[in-house]
């Protein structure tokens, strides 16, 4: 979702003003992934290294993030109408108290939806994914659920917070990753866009999905988890929600 | 909400006529483009003045460049042009990220392309595995290039080793939290790769941008630029990407 504030100041409004009418244009393009089937969308909102931005911009993120769960929440009936399942990836200690509560409540609200799962990477990196991943691993070993045999591409890939992409749209006509799902995007197609995330129209989604089908690669088969990975996982499961119930709580 | 018939009636036709237009676009890429390059298979002297003419120009340094390659589409020659022009560019680093596995294998054949283009030109080419053979230079101002071949095992398998090790307790990853860093598990993670700085810039050639797996720690800032729609390798596309890369800017999160 890149080009709010170039949107912005090719307009001449406010950085803020791109923000806003960026969010709009998730909640639009969110819209048209359900009218088209996708099932699995995920958006990079805000990375670890956006903490590095203004004091007053990274202020004005926090809010707008604070105010769209906020109504979000309020509307949580018509997202479990339309079953949207939403799950924020990312460090989520590093986000304020109260903030990091709105987006526990929205996940555990959101829970037992499954037509599309909306994933929505805020405070996250590529690395510092993959990092906190290679941490659960080393805890599972430390506490005998795992053996270091059972360590394979496999089993991180199941300890990420996002799972792999089949298609990455980047608008703005950037050309790099810029830290995001540097583990996922292995045979994934890229596709680089020069039109602004603000500007984004169907066209430009339904032009990205062609592109996709032209060139996606052959469906790999599903591996089945042994015994004593899938009990890792599982274990590792019920752990994240029981820290998103005491987020609630804070 | 649309039958599925008419859905997959729709499906085949657009892909269809998209189909006809990219037929279309490679008729007319071959019949005018081509046309106007000529190919040529060695590094000529026109190569190096372009080079020399083009570069000075560019303000942002280059130090490693990662070309993925498909060895269906280039030839050992290609790759070796792509070595030599980066030479004189003054690229420090060269990888190949080996798509299909055979420039692996083949490693030999690059070698002696390599060598074979080299002549007359000044500066020197280490390769990563192999002791320095050609190490006269002309002068300390002469390039060095380093070239590795990277191919998947390099990049998911290997973060999957390092994390193997932490396990058993072969290397030691110091943790100040509950869960490693960035900074903390990759300090331990950068030794497994001798600290070859991370790629600026990866060339593609074809339709279809896709990492294949090339290290995925290392590509986070990355810039993936298309050298070819089709897989040729020409002197013009060359400086064509690096100028491209020369206009990426990069904000780092600001």
């Amino acid at each position: 979702m890149d080009g709010n504030r170039r949107f912005a100041k090719k307009n001449s409004v406010q950085s803020s003003v791109g923000h806003h009418k960026g969010f709009d244009k998730l909640s639009e393009t969110l819209k048209w992934c359900l009218d088209l089937g996708v099932p699995e969308v995920t958006v990079y909102a805000f990375s670890i290294e956006n903490f590095k931005r203004s004091e007053e911009e990274v202020a004005a993120l926090m809010d707008l993030a604070r105010d769209k769960f906020k109504r979000l929440l309020d509307e949580i009936e018509l997202i479990n109408e339309w079953g949207v399942r939403i799950h924020v990836a990312g460090r989520l200690s590093m986000l304020p108290e109260d903030l990091r509560s709105l987006v526990a409540k929205a996940m555990l609200a959101t829970k037992n939806n499954n037509i599309l799962q909306l994933n929505i990477a805020y405070a996250y990196t590529g690395r510092d994914e993959i990092s906190r991943g290679a941490s659960h691993i080393i805890d599972g070993i430390q506490n005998k659920d795992l053996s270091p045999e059972d360590i394979d591409e496999d089993l991180l890939s199941q300890t990420l917070d996002l799972g792999e992409a089949e298609l990455l749209v980047r608008t703005s006509g950037e050309v790099r990753l810029s830290d995001f799902m540097l583990w996922q995007v292995s045979r994934t197609v890229l596709y680089f866009t020069d039109v602004l995330w603000p500007e984004f129209s169907i066209w430009n989604l339904l032009a990205a999905i062609i592109h996709f089908q032209r060139n996606a690669p052959p469906v790999l088969p599903e591996l089945e988890n042994t015994k004593s990975k899938q009990k890792f996982l599982d274990k590792l499961e019920n752990k994240w929600w029981q820290e998103l119930e005491s987020y609630v709580i804070c | 909400m649309l039958s599925r018939l008419i859905r997959q009636i729709l499906f085949v036709l657009v892909n269809f006529v998209v189909n006809v237009l990219v037929a279309v676009q490679n008729v007319y890429h071959r019949l005018w483009v081509r046309r106007c390059k000529v190919l040529d298979d060695e590094v000529t002297k026109n190569d190096v003045i372009m080079i020399m003419d083009n570069v000075p120009k560019m303000k942002k340094s280059l130090k490693h460049l990662v070309v993925l390659v498909d060895t269906n589409h280039h030839s050992m020659s290609d790759l070796a042009r792509l070595v030599i022009w980066s030479l004189i560019t003054g690229i420090p680093y060269v990888s190949f990220h080996d798509i299909t596995g055979d420039l692996k294998q083949n490693e030999e054949k690059l070698f002696l392309a390599i060598e074979k283009k080299k002549k007359g030109i000044p500066g020197c080419i280490k390769w990563s595995n192999k002791p320095d053979l050609n190490g006269y230079t002309y002068g300390m101002n002469a390039n060095n290039v380093f070239i590795n071949i990277f191919s998947y095992k390099d990049g998911r398998p290997q973060i999957v080793e390092c994390v193997r090790q932490i396990a058993k307790g072969c290397i030691n990853c110091e943790k100040k939290t509950n869960e490693f860093t960035t900074e903390e598990f990759g300090k331990v993670l950068t030794q497994m790769y001798n600290n070859i700085p991370d790629p600026d810039l990866v060339l593609y050639t074809g339709p279809h941008c896709c990492t294949y797996g090339l290290l995925p720690w290392q590509i986070r800032l990355t810039e993936f630029i298309q050298l070819a729609l089709e897989h040729s390798v020409d002197i013009s596309s060359y400086i064509g990407a690096l100028y491209k890369y020369n206009k990426c800017d990069q904000r780092f999160g600001k």
